[in-house]
């Protein structure tokens, strides 16, 4: 299914690229490396499979097997361009949300006005409170599509369900919501990264080793996932210990004090650590090189700018995954092709469909790295720098 | 009882501790401890103030946050420009204090609203300018303010020393008898004449300076601009106060037993995390504590 669904992409952008105006050539290239690319990574994404047990415990994992087999008709949705698109987007409250609101804004130009005819945009400064509202006015103004960050899964869950009800199509973008009434979700397995990370880790220490676990927020769902992905690994490796096992509270300065209290417990017994978020692996690190210690092998659920600097600095044995901001321009390409039409899955993994989105180690990390960039930018960008260096996340 | 409550109960867990825990004693733990103590009791002492004169201040987290990026706005990196981002912060923590206390005094506005609106608003007023991504860097100079003076670190002398400083003020001066004639009968400090509403300004612009100074320390601690710090300072520091017998109706409590309050909380944290519970257990015994402690203070103040 995935692999017809890139197939019928690729013709169709091969078909755009024909016809194209010459100002709209680079959107139309860029779109097809990232098609191209994609088939590059998807051997390598279905070395990782799940089994049937695995499956059965985990309701999310169920899910996203289930969703990414299934393609959505969206022959109701076709209509003729130019189009009206709604983004109910988190808002700048972070260097991630930021640039996600930037990438898309420059998404949208590029693919220009008789294309998308008008961004609609609300922020919902990280609140589900103030988002529920939000996607009442963004609806009211009878946008073509719905693209929603959603800040809550259960809270958000209602408008979804009165997005479809006035037959607006609902794109969900780098998280889910409860119900089944959005078209699709673009995103990616969570639980899958958390076992990616940890299966590198127990690979680094060949099946054996004492590990240090660091999870996110408590009953944060995205940090409860990938905290459960792991912990089906460590089942599986008897020779792994995990020593201790804490929050971290997604908090640079969080981490690095819980990092200070294990180095002092367990001290150069440490060989492994699993971090469920890249500005906790800083704090983690910062702690180890304070106290002198050589740093251990280090698994990241995510990583920014800032976290490769010291990884390179130390030259650190690292391994994380991806979250790309970047993510939202294929939510509004996956928008355009419901309008469109076209069938799309009803999970899109961006790891499938998206460039430099595959995990990042200390072997192919300098080309995610940019020394320009400041610390908070979170890799892959796909701006322009002239627009980077505008914004002033990048030095010239 | 009262008086003396949170040392007696500062005794006994560090026996617990002693029993459980006994590694906890090895100097590397103790210094992280102690560490961790003087970061949050820098804004323990600005929050006892605030709470002797019936307040409160819920804005810390936010001073602190902003602190954070104007060092590392400012300072660039560079150790040259630490005096500017320092004179810098200092100034808006002495706006975001005036503004608090002229809400308070002047406008009648409940302290639980306008520090929490203050909150909002310097969050907000940052998001705006930084666009979400915090530009420059923390000065390396700063971390002198982790490191080791003799057996201590260089931020618990400089708590211990602003602790002595505010408690001279506190006991030996009339500003002190004042902040406790204020909170414990508002009416009556103005019918005696003390200039209420500027004594209480003072209050917030004194607390909200000492909340930039942690915001230092920490800045200097992570070394980077984390959104997230200082988060839950603002909880802790006013848990860690009425633990060590700040009253929140205000003129009643000792800023000495409410630094060993913060003792007694990031030690309890510490020993918590060192023993390896989870972070839910951790909360829960936290709670507790600051409930038991709240519940035999009351019982105590009923008895005398």
């Amino acid at each position: 299914m995935q692999r017809k669904h890139n197939l019928s992409s690729l013709r169709r952008v091969l078909s755009i690229l024909g016809e194209a105006k010459p100002v709209k050539r680079t959107a139309v290239l860029s779109a097809l490396m990232v098609m191209l690319s994609g088939a590059a990574v998807r051997a390598e994404d279905a070395a990782q499979k799940f089994t049937q047990a695995e499956v059965d415990a985990s309701p999310y994992l169920k899910s996203v097997v289930a969703r990414q087999g299934t393609m959505a008709d969206t022959s109701k949705f076709r209509k003729k361009g130019p189009y009206k698109i709604a983004l109910a987007a988190q808002g700048p409250t972070n260097s991630w949300a930021a640039l996600f609101d930037q990438e898309a804004r420059h998404h949208v130009d590029q693919l220009g006005k008789d294309k998308v005819s008008e961004l609609l945009y609300a922020s919902a400064d990280g609140s589900a409170d103030k988002q529920v509202p939000e996607v009442e006015d963004l609806l009211s103004q009878n946008p073509d599509a719905l693209i929603l960050v959603p800040m809550g899964r259960a809270a958000l869950a209602a408008s979804v369900d009165r997005a479809a009800a006035q037959g607006v199509p609902v794109v969900l973008c780098a998280s889910g919501v409860d119900g089944d009434s959005y078209v699709t979700e673009v995103g990616t397995n969570l639980y899958g990264l958390g076992v990616r990370m940890a299966n590198w880790l127990s690979d680094q220490l060949g099946g054996s080793g004492n590990i240090l676990v660091m999870d996110g927020i408590p009953g944060v769902d995205t940090a409860e996932i990938a905290k459960a992905g792991a912990a089906t690994v460590w089942r599986n490796k008897p020779g792994i210990k995990i020593l201790d096992e804490q929050y971290g509270q997604w908090s640079t300065s969080e981490a690095k004090k819980v990092a200070e209290q294990w180095i002092a417990k367990y001290g150069k017994s440490i060989q492994g650590i699993w971090s469920d978020g890249g500005q906790m692996s800083q704090g983690i690190i910062e702690a180890f090189q304070e106290a002198k210690l050589p740093v251990p092998p280090i698994a990241s659920a995510d990583y920014s700018n800032g976290l490769l600097r010291q990884v390179k600095d130390g030259h650190i044995t690292f391994s994380a995954g991806q979250y790309p901001n970047a993510m939202v321009i294929l939510c509004i390409d996956t928008a355009l092709k419901i309008l469109d039409g076209e069938s799309v899955p009803r999970f899109i993994d961006f790891r499938n469909a998206m460039e430099k989105t595959q995990d990042v180690n200390t072997s192919n990390m300098d080309a995610f790295f940019n020394p320009k960039w400041s610390d908070d930018v979170f890799p892959p960008i796909f701006l322009p720098d002239s627009k980077m260096v505008e914004l002033k996340y990048m030095k010239q | 009882m009262q008086r003396y409550g949170v040392y007696c109960s500062l005794a006994l867990l560090l026996l617990v501790a002693l029993v459980v825990r006994p590694e906890v004693y090895r100097p590397e733990p103790l210094f992280l401890i102690l560490r961790s103590a003087s970061q949050l009791g820098m804004v323990a002492l600005g929050q006892t103030l605030v709470m002797l004169v019936a307040g409160l201040d819920l804005s810390v987290s936010g001073v602190i946050v902003l602190t954070s990026v104007v060092i590392a706005q400012v300072g660039a990196g560079q150790d040259s420009r630490i005096l500017p981002g320092l004179l810098i912060s200092l100034g808006f923590g002495a706006l975001i204090g005036l503004a608090n206390g002229l809400l308070i005094t002047k406008r009648n506005v409940p302290p639980f609203v306008a520090t929490l609106g203050m909150l909002v608003l310097i969050r907000g007023a940052q998001s705006a300018y930084t666009q979400g991504i915090p530009s420059g860097q923390v000065p390396d100079g700063l971390k002198l303010l982790n490191q080791s003076l003799g057996p201590l670190p260089v931020s618990f002398v400089i708590w211990i020393a602003f602790t002595a400083l505010l408690a001279f003020i506190l006991y030996v001066t009339p500003f002190g008898r004042r902040v406790y004639a204020i909170g414990s009968n508002r009416e009556a400090a103005r019918l005696s004449g003390i200039p209420v509403d500027r004594y209480i300004i003072a209050v917030y612009v004194i607390c909200s300076l000492l909340v930039v100074g942690a915001g230092i320390i920490l800045s200097g601690y992570v070394g980077y601009v984390d959104r997230y710090l200082g988060r839950g300072f603002d909880l802790d520091s006013i848990a860690a106060a009425v633990v060590g017998g700040v009253a929140f109706s205000g003129g009643r409590g000792s800023l000495v037993a409410a630094m060993a309050g913060v003792l007694l909380v990031q030690f309890l944290s510490s020993l918590l995390l060192i023993i390896g519970m989870d972070v839910q257990a951790q909360w829960i015994v936290k709670g507790l504590v600051v409930i038991g402690a709240v519940a035999l203070y009351s019982l105590a103040g009923r008895r005398s």
